[in-house]
């Protein structure tokens, strides 16, 4: 095994100060970013397999200890940060001070102090979290997550309209009916210059007769009827049609990552929030279908618009579109400026309002609390308070809206005012028609309107895009190895399990299980017992391959279980949890999720032999009952017994039970036992119980401590040796005891 | 269960239960000694009773009343005692206290905010603090961000840093500015 290696990046002065001191040959090298005076600053740790040094970024001050001279290093959590202590033989304690931000590293770096002097090898995960952008030094809001001011837009949308493809033809169309709005809105003001120039007041010496003018006027009129029709039959296939793509698009997206996310393995969800995946799921995918219904026909019909506009507005007369540019720039600084400020207010007025809803909310749902304590004028009072925030917030909301839209307003109106002034000059002066003119005040207010917006419009964007992001960050994370073709099939299994010097960590730093060694017979029924947070479900769980092993292996029947087909595997594994999870669904339909297919007579065979039978055909609804995402309206033990018969139609080779009678009463588990003791007939069943007496049964206990196990053998084996095991029965039994008197 | 056979519970419960149970609000809080020895042990000694090393020191209520309620902690995290009040303790005991706590509680008091950028739902704070100048990175302002009290705020940045404004009023204006438009 190589020894992995943690080095940080340092300044020159202190890698050579370091390496002055340790050479360059370098374990591990961190900084801590509290000094000793309590201060934000930098003071580095350095390890070779001798030597420890700590040096202060500052001063360049050293200190350095022999690996032999440390007695015992442990970190020590603080509020706001943590402390790193090495404990020296025969001096002081040295203490490193740091913050949040470095607890990930320095639990490494304990880790790696307790390994060094030990003379192990070190085994530490070196992998450095990647805290800022990488191109915009900007720190991250999700460690080695996406950086939302440096997502390449262009990238992003281009990805974006790669989910565009399979709709070729409406995409064709939308563009099409974009293009012809903006043509309907750019035309108007054309015909209307002519109708000016041409008919009403012609210019030139010898105007045409009035009859013609009437003619061209008829045509003039009509062909404005035609661009009307034409626009509103474009609006109404062009809104159509967007909603339906959108709607199409981010439904795509979303079923791809929710396939994605059913196929992700545990370790992903251990690290992640599961909040956070569902409003990724929704919120996310929400806000991208915002974006691409609304934003972005928005974004290109307006921008073809301003570019047209711009156009028609040189070709016109450049002088003139000089001046309306005058304001421009103000207007989109001042948009700017001033939608930040919105968005602050919109926040604002977001948490008020969700404050106010939280607090209705608790006090009624609570409302027997509030009332048993006679506090409702409290709460009253509470209401109020809140109510006054609301009024506060949305005055001052409304009241910055009314300035923004009344400055914009006024910018705009300088803009015309100018375009009256020196554009009616240039009509006198006879250098432009006025025609002209009055298409020119058509078209700026075309013109000013997106650019009201255009501030908002980079922000939405930014967002929609951040969103889109997080999602394909899901979306090109690796899927269990499902569908591994080298895997060995192994439909039939005999069920014998081993384990061969098992070590592992959910976090690498923190070992659960310290080198497990385990034969287990096929159809032996062994009992896994030890104090909570000693690697019991740990052990489980690895066996279900929901985690691989950091250092031995695992095999069943002979073979390694990494080799094994997953879906083989895990059919033939049947997990029954102290709180079991039932789907929404009739009871019959949640018997039946462990066996697709599976006959009615099945099912209440199945249900029969879990003790469940008589207690559903006493519901209303018998097997048709329905039941909650929690089970609603069953109890505990219904839920267990339900889950049991899941199992037993699942018929797995391994049954594991994780303290499946760990939360109904005494008179319940016994039913439950009972069906458990069908369940695991001729199975090889793990069962992990926190009630001792519940593992009577067993063909074998094994009992852990610290990640080992430190004692096997029957019950009476185990009673006979008085150890660990003893001690625990003595310890429950006296407890059982104490409870028993009091009730 | 009936009332009138209490006593007798409470007797036969007594004979079998062989779990201690230590009552630390009746330490002595004069037989109490804090001192160094050696210079880099901190000790907790009760007179005429018992002595621990590697104690810990924490507030019960660190956010209204850091100056008062302590609490000893043994190194499994077990009351020893508590004080009400740092007034019960004499100046030297006093002074380690208070370096104590200063090391435990790494909230860092925000004295000037040079920039707050809002972008994207993130905020980025640039500030200096009684610990010196420090940036930091708040998801979601509003629901990380606590008011203590009509002018006091308490900011939880993302990776559980803690960040203190103990009167915004006080702040120059600049900094309140800043504050006002994420808040």
């Amino acid at each position: 095994m190589t020894t992995e290696r943690l080095i940080e990046k340092a300044s020159v002065r202190v890698r050579e100060a370091i390496a002055a001191e340790l050479g360059s040959d370098l374990l591990l090298c961190a900084y801590a970013d509290i000094n000793e005076q309590g201060r934000f600053a930098r003071e580095w740790i350095a390890l070779t397999d001798e030597r420890i040094l700590l040096l202060n970024e500052a001063t360049l001050q050293t200190e350095s200890v022999l690996v032999s001279d440390i007695r015992d290093s442990y970190t020590e959590p603080l509020v706001g940060g943590g402390r790193l202590v090495i404990q020296q033989k025969c001096a002081a304690a040295l203490k490193l001070y740091y913050s949040s931000s470095r607890a990930a590293v320095f639990s490494e770096v304990a880790r790696a102090l307790e390994q060094l002097p030990a003379g192990e090898a070190l085994s530490i995960n070196a992998h450095l979290d990647r805290l800022r952008c990488d191109s915009c030094r900007r720190l991250l809001p999700e460690k080695n997550g996406i950086c939302p001011a440096c997502i390449k837009k262009g990238e992003t949308l281009k990805r974006i309209t790669r989910y565009l493809l399979p709709y070729k033809a409406k995409s064709a169309m939308l563009a099409l009916s974009s293009a012809a709005i903006t043509a309907a809105e750019l035309a108007p003001p054309l015909i209307t210059k002519r109708i000016v120039d041409d008919v009403l007041v012609p210019s030139g010496d010898s105007p045409a007769p009035v009859d013609q003018r009437l003619a061209l006027l008829l045509w003039l009129v009509l062909s404005l009827v035609g661009i009307r029709v034409m626009s509103w039959g474009a609006e109404w296939i062009h809104g159509w049609i967007m909603s339906w793509i959108g709607a199409q698009v981010t439904s795509d997206i979303r079923s791809q990552l929710y396939r994605r996310l059913e196929m992700l393995s545990l370790q992903f969800y251990d690290k992640r929030k599961v909040g956070a995946l569902i409003s990724r799921a929704t919120r996310d995918a929400g806000m991208l279908q915002e974006f691409l219904v609304d934003g972005l026909p928005y974004l290109i019909i307006n921008g073809l618009m301003v570019l047209g506009i711009f156009g028609f507005l040189l070709w016109m007369s450049p002088s003139l579109s000089l001046y309306i540019m005058l304001p421009v720039p103000i207007l989109m600084v001042w948009g700017i400026v001033f939608w930040k400020r919105m968005r602050g207010y919109f926040n604002q007025w977001g948490q008020v309002w969700s404050n106010l809803t939280d607090h209705t909310v608790e006090t009624l749902t609570g409302i027997r609390v509030v009332k048993a304590f006679a506090q409702e004028k409290r709460e009253m009072a509470t209401f109020a308070r809140h109510n006054h925030r609301v009024r506060e917030v949305a005055v001052r909301t409304a009241i910055n809206r009314g300035v923004f839209f009344a400055t914009i307003t006024f910018l705009t109106g300088l803009g015309m005012l100018m375009v009256w002034f020196f554009g009616g000059q240039q009509v006198l002066a006879d250098e432009i028609t006025l025609g002209t003119l009055l298409a020119f005040y058509s078209y700026m207010w075309l013109f000013y309107g997106p650019l009201e917006w255009f501030g908002q419009v980079n922000d939405w964007m930014t967002r929609a895009f951040a969103g889109a992001e997080r999602i394909f960050e899901i979306i090109d994370t690796d899927p269990e190895a499902y569908e591994n073709p080298h895997a060995l099939r192994m439909p039939k299994m005999q069920g014998g399990i081993s384990f061969h010097g098992v070590r592992f960590g959910y976090d690498k730093s923190k070992p659960v299980l310290n080198g497990i060694d385990l034969d287990l017979k096929p159809g032996e029924m062994v009992g896994l017992v030890g104090r909570s947070g000693v690697g019991k479900t740990t052990t489980v769980n690895l066996i279900a391959r929901f985690y691989d092993p950091d250092y031995g292996s695992i095999s069943i029947d002979g073979t390694d279980i990494r080799q094994i087909d997953l879906r083989d595997l895990r059919s033939q594994i049947g997990i029954v949890l102290q709180e079991p999870v039932l789907f929404s669904g009739t009871i019959a339909e949640n018997i039946g999720y462990g066996k697709p297919g599976a006959t009615f007579g099945e099912i209440m065979r199945a249900a029969r032999t879990a003790n469940a039978h008589n207690f559903i055909i006493n519901k209303v609804d018998g097997y048709e009952t329905q039941v909650g995402e929690k089970g609603a309206g069953l109890s505990g033990g219904e839920r267990q017994r339900v889950s049991i018969a899941r199992a037993i139609l699942h018929d797995p080779r391994i049954l594991i039970l994780d303290e499946a009678t760990a939360s109904v009463d005494v008179q319940t588990e016994k039913q439950i036992q009972e069906a458990m003791g069908h369940l695991s007939r001729g199975r090889t069943t793990i069962s992990i119980a926190h009630r001792l007496s519940t593992l009577r049964d067993a063909d074998r206990l094994i009992v852990l401590d610290e990640g080992r196990i430190v004692e096997q053998g029957s019950h009476a084996e185990l009673m006979e040796k008085r150890g660990v095991f003893y001690d625990l029965v003595q310890l429950q039994q006296a407890v059982a005891q104490i409870i028993a008197i009091k009730e | 269960m009936g009332s009138d056979n209490t006593q007798g519970e409470t007797k036969s419960l007594n004979a079998i239960t062989p779990i201690t149970v230590t009552h630390p609000e009746r330490v002595d809080i004069d037989a109490l000694r804090l001192f160094r020895e050696p210079a880099w042990v901190l000790r907790l000694t009760i007179e005429g009773d018992r002595s621990y090393t590697r104690i810990k020191i924490v507030r019960a209520a660190p956010l209204s009343h850091p100056d008062q309620y302590i609490s000893f902690l043994d190194a499994k995290d077990e009351e020893i005692c508590m004080i009400d009040s740092m007034d019960q303790v004499d100046e030297p005991a006093r002074a380690l206290i208070r370096e104590e706590l200063d090391r435990r509680y790494l909230t860092a008091l925000i004295r000037h905010v040079t920039s707050i950028r809002n972008e994207f739902g993130t905020s980025y704070w640039d500030v200096e603090t009684n610990r010196g100048q420090r940036e930091f990175v708040v998801q979601n302002v509003a629901e990380n961000a606590q008011w203590l009290g009509d002018h006091r705020l308490l900011i939880v940045d993302v990776d559980g840093n803690r960040f203190e404004i103990a009167d915004l009023t006080a702040l120059d204006k600049r900094s309140q500015a800043a504050v006002e438009q994420v808040l």
